[in-house]
């Protein structure tokens, strides 16, 4: 029953790998040093976020999900130019990428 | 509607304040410092004066002549505790007003025209007329009041003139130090009169004369007699004051030290007189014992200026000894009832007494400011018409006959033989004795003045050098200093100009019988005695005073009396009715008996005065006789050599000399009992009243500092403790705030994962 439940591919799997996918992304974004591959970590809790979108809209039924996805791969890619124009930023005043050492807002 | 007559006398008191408001502002900028402003308008006063004199004496010549004139002045409505207060202003013109209006005009205009020669080249000549003016309104507004509240304010603006005009030369300190004593002994009796004004006006809630003598009549008020005799003799302390009475007498011959002009304008003929003719005004509510005291005090009064008149050596200062007495020969005939008679004394008296001052004026002008009689003498040729008005006026003063002065010090004289007579006892002809007594002395004390000043040798040059050196200086002082000592005495003595002369002159043919009486013997038969008659009171008789003594005036008995009284004399001084039968008897019979009086002890003094006139008048010459004689022995045939006879009497003349003592007694009673009074004050104010005020301060502030602990530690304390409080937070809560992105995102998630760990254990319940 419950080998039969993850051998047919369903909801649930999709749900796994977005989810599975979010947690890395977030991983990423929390414990990463490098302003690039903390983008990185954005990326994919943008993507974790399409998989869900097109899951709940491919066995609902209904085009909004598609639609809100290609929208947020839209938005991801303005999202990754303006973030890497800050990175581009932060680097020349800071002399660095490292998110961690960019705490002149702390107090 | 107001009468033509109260309009002119309104325009008589104006015109003279309008010379002062010109003169006090712009005297400098007027050419002749303005002397013709003043001249001018108490000129016009005088004419008006003399329209309304005209109008009022000759033309209608009625006893019972009396015109008034008033308007609510201030109104403060109901006021708590007091009753209505109104104040009302009015002008009353009766026979009495109309002379004394005449009389204090006619003076102030002379003696402005003498003052154009006196006070020549003096650098205030312009104030000196300013000054003049104000106490010409001031006295023509006494003379013309009808209630008692003007006739105090006018009053005190009186006594202000009169220190302003004592104090002229007031870089001199006696000077300021007599106008200092004149002001204060005035407000002494002052204080007097307006207890007495307020005790009236308690009952009666209004200040008018007439107001006030109806109601008494009437009876309609709620005092003892013993308050009206109260009343009576507080009023009559302003008299005291303003009349130089004993015992306020000391003020009068200080006040010498004003210009002479002003001592002959105020103090000797309408200022002083203002005090006699405010008891004449309110005669009618004296009560029988309020009359005995003025009389004892007029009699003590005239008995011991004349006294001290004797032995002066300053001219001035035997003037105003003399006027001293008179005021006192004045104030006995009130008191002793002889009311027209005090008041004809009080004119014949302005005349020849401002003739006497303008007189000595004219001599120590002459004399270069040489006041002292012992260096004087031999005038008579050199001052010709000075010397006969002067003799004149001295005739008139003591009393010779076919002189004014022998009319009325006549009339007042049989007055207290008839006031003796009736009251019966010994000691009311004590009053008679001092008053004849006086009599004697004015004859004795002006027979030597006459005769030191006017002949004999010129004694100029007697005069100790120290001392010459000393009076000169101290007599000196307006703008004469630049005659010099040493050239003193060497000037020529020479009759005064014209413009001093001629008052005196008018002044001198004012002294003489026929102006006031066709009979040289009896005053009695002239207009004045006629139209100014003594009223009928207006209190209970002498006789049911002393048998109802005490009772209230309201009693049963005393209100028949006065309704009796009231329904009989109704004539006397009720203008409307003096066209009853009874009133035309009185008319036709006045010359021979004068008024009929209801009240008992007053018909009874008239008609004993009226008896007695032939011995006053034998009584009168003889002391005159015995009073001349006297000086002629003394001084013209030197039987009895005058400084001998001092010596060998010398603690009476030293007692005579030094006035009594009364300056050192009042010295060391009065003056020096104030200062010990103001020193205990002094010290209970340094010591209780201090202490008091530092007590509290003390103990505001211990209680300011407990207050300020109190708020320094627990309200500050708080406020502390409530920044400590956030300080202490924000130092904890800061340390989350990295600066770092991923430390919130951290956050955001354990929060996040938290909230799911909160939800999923809710659903698993």
């Amino acid at each position: 029953m419950l080998m039969e439940q993850l051998l047919s591919i369903g909801v649930n799997h999709f749900l796994t790998i977005s989810a599975i996918l979010f947690s890395l992304g977030m991983f990423a974004v929390m414990t990463r040093k490098n302003a690039i591959v903390v983008l990185m970590g954005v990326e994919l809790i943008l993507n974790a976020a399409n998989i869900n979108f097109l899951t709940f809209s491919k066995y609902n039924g209904g085009m909004e999900g598609v639609m809100f996805s290609l929208f947020v791969i839209v938005l991801a890619a303005a999202e990754a130019a303006i973030a890497l124009a800050i990175v581009i930023n932060i680097f020349k005043t800071f002399k660095t990428v490292d998110v961690s050492s960019v705490d002149t807002m702390k107090e | 509607m107001m009468h033509s007559l109260i309009q002119l006398s309104i325009a008589v008191l104006l015109l003279p304040l309008l010379s002062f408001v010109v003169l006090i502002f712009f005297n400098r900028r007027l050419p002749r410092m303005g002397d013709f402003v003043g001249l001018g308008l108490v000129g016009s006063a005088l004419a008006i004066a003399l329209y309304i004199f005209w109008t009022v004496i000759v033309q209608h010549y009625d006893p019972a002549f009396r015109i008034s004139w008033d308007f609510t002045w201030l109104d403060f409505g109901n006021v708590p505790g007091v009753g209505p207060l109104q104040v009302k202003m009015g002008i009353v013109i009766d026979n009495l007003t109309a002379i004394m209006l005449a009389m204090v005009s006619l003076i102030s205009f002379l003696v402005h025209l003498y003052s154009t020669g006196y006070m020549d080249g003096d650098p205030k000549y312009g104030r000196f007329f300013a000054y003049l003016g104000i106490f010409t309104f001031s006295m023509i507004g006494i003379v013309l009041s009808d209630n008692l509240f003007s006739i105090y304010m006018f009053w005190e603006l009186v006594g202000l003139s009169s220190y302003l005009l004592i104090g002229f030369y007031y870089y001199k300190d006696s000077a300021a130090d007599a106008q200092k004593k004149a002001f204060l002994t005035n407000r002494v009796g002052d204080i007097g009169m307006w207890l007495g004004i307020l005790i009236l006006y308690s009952q009666f809630h209004t200040f008018g004369y007439k107001e006030i003598f109806e109601h008494i009549q009437n009876g309609d008020f709620h005092m003892s007699q013993a308050w009206l005799t109260a009343a009576g003799v507080l009023l009559f302390m302003g008299c005291v004051g303003k009349s130089a009475q004993f015992p306020l007498h000391v003020w009068l011959p200080d006040a010498m030290e004003g210009p002479t002009p002003v001592s002959a304008l105020i103090h000797a003929a309408t200022m002083v007189a203002a005090g006699v003719y405010f008891v004449a005004r309110i005669f009618v509510i004296l009560t029988p014992e309020a009359l005995h005291a003025v009389a004892f005090i007029g009699a003590f009064t005239a008995f011991m200026a004349a006294t001290i008149a004797i032995t002066q050596h300053d001219i001035k200062r035997v003037l105003a000894y003399s006027t001293v007495s008179q005021l006192g020969y004045m104030v006995l005939g009130l008191g002793v009832g002889s009311y027209s008679a005090a008041l004809f004394h009080l004119l014949t008296h302005a005349f020849f007494k401002a003739c006497l001052f303008l007189g000595s004026g004219a001599i120590i002008h002459a004399m270069h400011h040489e006041q002292d009689m012992r260096w004087m003498g031999g005038l008579y040729k050199k001052m010709p018409w000075t010397f006969v008005t002067f003799s004149i006026a001295t005739l008139a003063l003591a009393g010779l006959p076919l002189t004014s002065g022998f009319l009325s010090k006549d009339a007042i004289l049989a007055g207290a033989l008839g006031f003796a007579s009736v009251e019966g006892g010994g000691i009311y002809y004590l009053i008679l004795v001092m008053g004849f007594a006086a009599a004697v002395m004015t004859a004795f004390y002006m027979g030597r003045q006459v005769w030191l000043v006017f002949f004999g040798e010129s004694r100029t040059h007697l005069k100790p050098a120290e001392e010459h050196g000393h009076d000169a200086h101290a007599s000196h002082g307006h703008g004469h200093d630049d005659h010099g000592h040493d050239s003193h005495g060497h000037h020529e003595v020479h009759e005064v100009s014209w413009n001093m002369r001629l008052p005196l002159v008018i002044l001198a043919s004012l002294s003489v019988f026929f102006v006031f009486s066709p009979d040289p013997l009896d005053g009695g038969k002239g207009w004045f005695m006629h139209l100014v008659q003594t009223p009928a009171t207006v209190v209970s008789s002498g006789e049911g005073a002393q048998h109802h003594e005490g009772a209230s005036l309201h009693a049963p008995e005393a209100g028949r009396l006065i309704a009796e009284a009231h329904t009989d004399t109704q004539h006397v001084n009720e203008p409307a009715t003096h066209d009853t039968p009874v009133a035309e008897a009185a008319h036709g019979n006045e010359a021979q008996h004068g008024p009929v009086y209801a009240d008992p002890r007053q018909a009874e003094i008239a008609h004993m005065t009226h008896e007695n006139h032939y011995n006053a008048i034998k009584l009168s010459s003889l002391m005159l006789l015995i009073g001349i004689s006297g000086a002629l022995i003394v001084y013209v045939f030197r039987i009895i050599d005058p400084d001998k006879t001092a010596q060998s009497i010398r603690p009476l003349y030293l007692y005579s000399f030094n006035k009594w003592y009364w300056d050192e007694i009042y010295d060391t009673t009065v003056i020096k009992g104030s200062i010990l009074v103001s020193k205990i004050f002094s010290w209970f104010d340094a010591n209780i009243i201090d202490g008091i005020v530092n007590g509290v301060a003390t103990v505001f502030r211990k209680f300011a500092f407990a207050n300020g602990s109190f708020d320094k530690y627990v309200v500050d304390g708080l406020v502390n403790f409530t920044a400590f409080t956030v300080q202490t937070t924000g130092a904890v809560f800061r340390k989350i705030q990295t600066g770092k992105v991923q430390t919130y995102l951290v956050m955001i998630v354990v929060a996040v994962l938290g909230w799911f760990a909160f939800y999923l254990a809710q659903l698993m319940k």
